[in-house]
């Protein structure tokens, strides 16, 4: 190889190797953070001794939500019924639908949605209107006598649960 | 296929005479590894415009989160701690190349005429790079950054009758705080980018224009025939740019490349405590390049402390800026120039001289006592630094203890470790069960600190 040639294969080699090492990390650097799933902590929302069985009731509590290095808290809300066995069933706030929120009806026994009609049973069935799927039930657990939720969102309109 | 694409633009934009010019420059005396440090700060500079570009996606310049935001970066962001690493080591790196630029350019007498401008534009540069260290140092928002950074504007307020207004300027108000944290940011990441982008481009605009310039004399053809010489000489000035100073410009770019990434995967630089402007204890130690600077400080003292916070600095960078103007000597050889070189090693002395005195004051134990060693050992034994400050490594609960040596003497120590609340009452260190040769050491490490 001309000595020439070799200089100029030689600064390419070293420029395109620096290239590298850097765009790698780089890259990982950018969307490392984009593809990290938020970690939800259960939430304390009170004693499940407080629910009527058979009488959702809206509970809301306060959440700390990790935004990246930002640490803000959120009042979240979601409705709780009290089953004739004594176990708890917390539905998502937002019909499945399109992501409205929907209001208990003490008159007929139901949930219902305002935005498209959609109506939902104490179980969370679709009696009515356009939802494609059952009301979203939530993670559940009592410990120490304190009724613990973890909070989770799914996509809305879809016939399956898909988690956001 | 790179090669056909050139060829199309080429044919449009007519590139091979830009090319020409780029690459053919002619070195006087041909290419050298001593041209190679303009270069390697050029690299370093774009490395940290990448790495800091990178950084702002993820820093938030308010004082109530710009720490936070960091500490995401250190922990959360997946190669966070090496980019930040890089940033960081990179700048000191290229305070390296900048300073080893400046004296190649000074050992050739290179700011010499026709070449004043470009020396000027280069000191330009330099101070550029010093605002850079400067306005980057607060952004963590720690112990570190708040405390080095209000005593660098501190410094600033000795100026006489501009000084208090020049420190309320800079610091966007009365005290250091939101305000300072988001004009040193702007001018960290927008101002002084572009000024320094527009300054090289001018540098290089003049180095083309006067072209480079080379070695000092043709030292190398002495001794031969005229023939020879002359062919020689003929020879060596027409040695083009590229690729052999390209080549070795690369080299060097590949070796200060490896250096900065060893440093930022082998010395993590971590992050001291939040900023607390009510800790006054903490003490900051300012950056390496800044030490000599620093321990000059300690030197000076009452009425003629100005000197050396503003006027001996002041004086400097007027000489610096002026040298072309100030240096009339017309010969480029060092030989022939021996009171520049003098004062030239005189000024290297001097500062690593002092930096070498602060590194000892800073971290050295005395070795000749072993009695301070093995303190020193129990000392992190016990687990003291959790509590403890030394030279800013450790706890902000209990009293600093960098110089606690100056003020506490042995007998007040002894009784202070086997039961602090009987000479400091309220004191909340629990006192340590040491045996008497234990007790013996740490006291002389204590004492050791001054």
């Amino acid at each position: 190889m001309e000595r020439r040639t070799f200089l100029v294969r030689m600064t390419g080699f070293i420029m395109s190797l620096i290239g590298l090492t850097l765009s790698i990390p780089l890259v990982g650097y950018v969307i490392s953070p984009a593809f990290r799933r938020q970690t939800q902590d259960w939430a304390e929302t009170g004693s499940p001794d407080e629910l009527a069985i058979g009488v959702p009731r809206e509970l809301s509590y306060v959440v700390t939500v990790n935004d990246g290095w930002l640490k803000t808290t959120a009042t979240k809300s979601v409705w709780a019924v009290r089953q004739p066995d004594g176990a708890v069933t917390v539905f998502s706030p937002l019909c499945t639908h399109l992501g409205c929120g929907y209001h208990w009806d003490s008159g007929d026994l139901t949930f219902k949605c305002p935005c498209h009609g959609s109506v939902f049973d104490m179980n969370g069935k679709v009696v009515a209107g356009p939802a494609p799927r059952p009301l979203d039930r939530l993670p559940v657990k009592v410990e120490n006598g304190r009724l613990l939720v973890l909070y989770k969102e799914f996509k809305a309109g879809t016939p399956q649960q898909i988690e956001l | 296929m790179i090669r056909a694409v050139y060829q199309w633009l080429d044919r449009r934009l007519r590139l091979r005479p830009i090319e020409e010019m780029l690459l053919n420059e002619p070195i006087p005396g041909g290419t050298s590894w001593m041209y190679v440090f303009g270069s390697a700060t050029l690299f370093l500079f774009f490395l940290q415009l990448i790495t800091g570009m990178f950084l702002a996606i993820y820093y938030a310049p308010t004082p109530d989160h710009a720490y936070d935001s960091v500490q995401f970066i250190m922990s959360s962001v997946t190669f966070g701690s090496f980019v930040r690493g890089l940033h960081h080591w990179g700048a000191s790196a290229m305070v390296v190349a900048i300073g080893l630029h400046m004296l190649q350019v000074y050992l050739y007498g290179a700011y010499k005429p026709p070449r004043e401008v470009m020396w000027m534009v280069g000191v330009a540069l330099f101070l550029l790079t010093l605002a850079f260290a400067f306005s980057g140092y607060l952004l963590p928002w720690d112990q570190k950054a708040y405390w080095a950074t209000q005593i660098g504007i501190n410094m600033i307020g000795t100026v006489p009758l501009v000084g208090d207004s020049l420190v309320r300027i800079i610091r966007g108000g009365d005290h250091l705080g939101a305000l300072t944290l988001t004009r040193f940011f702007a001018l960290h990441i927008l101002f002084l980018p572009l000024m320094t982008l527009g300054l090289i481009g001018l540098h290089l605009f003049i180095l083309r224009r006067v072209g480079p310039a080379g070695v000092f004399e043709e030292r190398r053809a002495v001794g031969k025939s005229g023939a020879v010489r002359a062919e020689r000489r003929r020879r060596m000035a027409s040695e083009p740019f590229y690729p052999r100073q390209v080549f070795m410009d690369a080299v060097v770019m590949g070796v200060v490349f490896l250096i900065v990434v060893g440093l930022a995967v082998g010395l993590p630089f971590p992050l001291a405590d939040k900023a607390n402007p009510s800790d006054t204890s903490f003490k900051p130690i300012p950056e390496w390049y800044f030490l000599f600077y620093y321990q000059g400080l300690k030197y000076v003292h009452g009425p003629l402390e100005p000197l050396a916070t503003w006027i001996l600095p002041a004086v400097f960078y007027a000489v610096l800026m002026f040298l072309p103007f100030i240096d009339r000597n017309p010969a480029r050889n060092p030989v022939r120039r021996p009171t520049a070189i003098l004062l030239g090693v005189l000024f290297l002395v001097g500062v690593f001289g002092l930096m070498t005195v602060s590194l000892q004051e800073i971290y050295s134990v005395p070795t000749t006592n072993p009695s301070v060693v093995r303190g020193q050992e129990r000392y992190a034994k016990l687990q003291c630094n959790g509590c403890h400050r030394i030279h800013g490594s450790g706890g902000a609960v209990g009293p600093d203890l960098s110089y606690v040596g100056r003020g506490r003497d042995r007998a007040w120590l002894i009784r202070h470790f086997k039961n602090p609340q009987a000479v400091s009452p309220g004191s909340i260190m629990p006192a340590f069960s040491l045996t008497a040769s234990e007790l013996d050491d740490l006291t002389n490490y204590m004492l050791s600190l001054k």
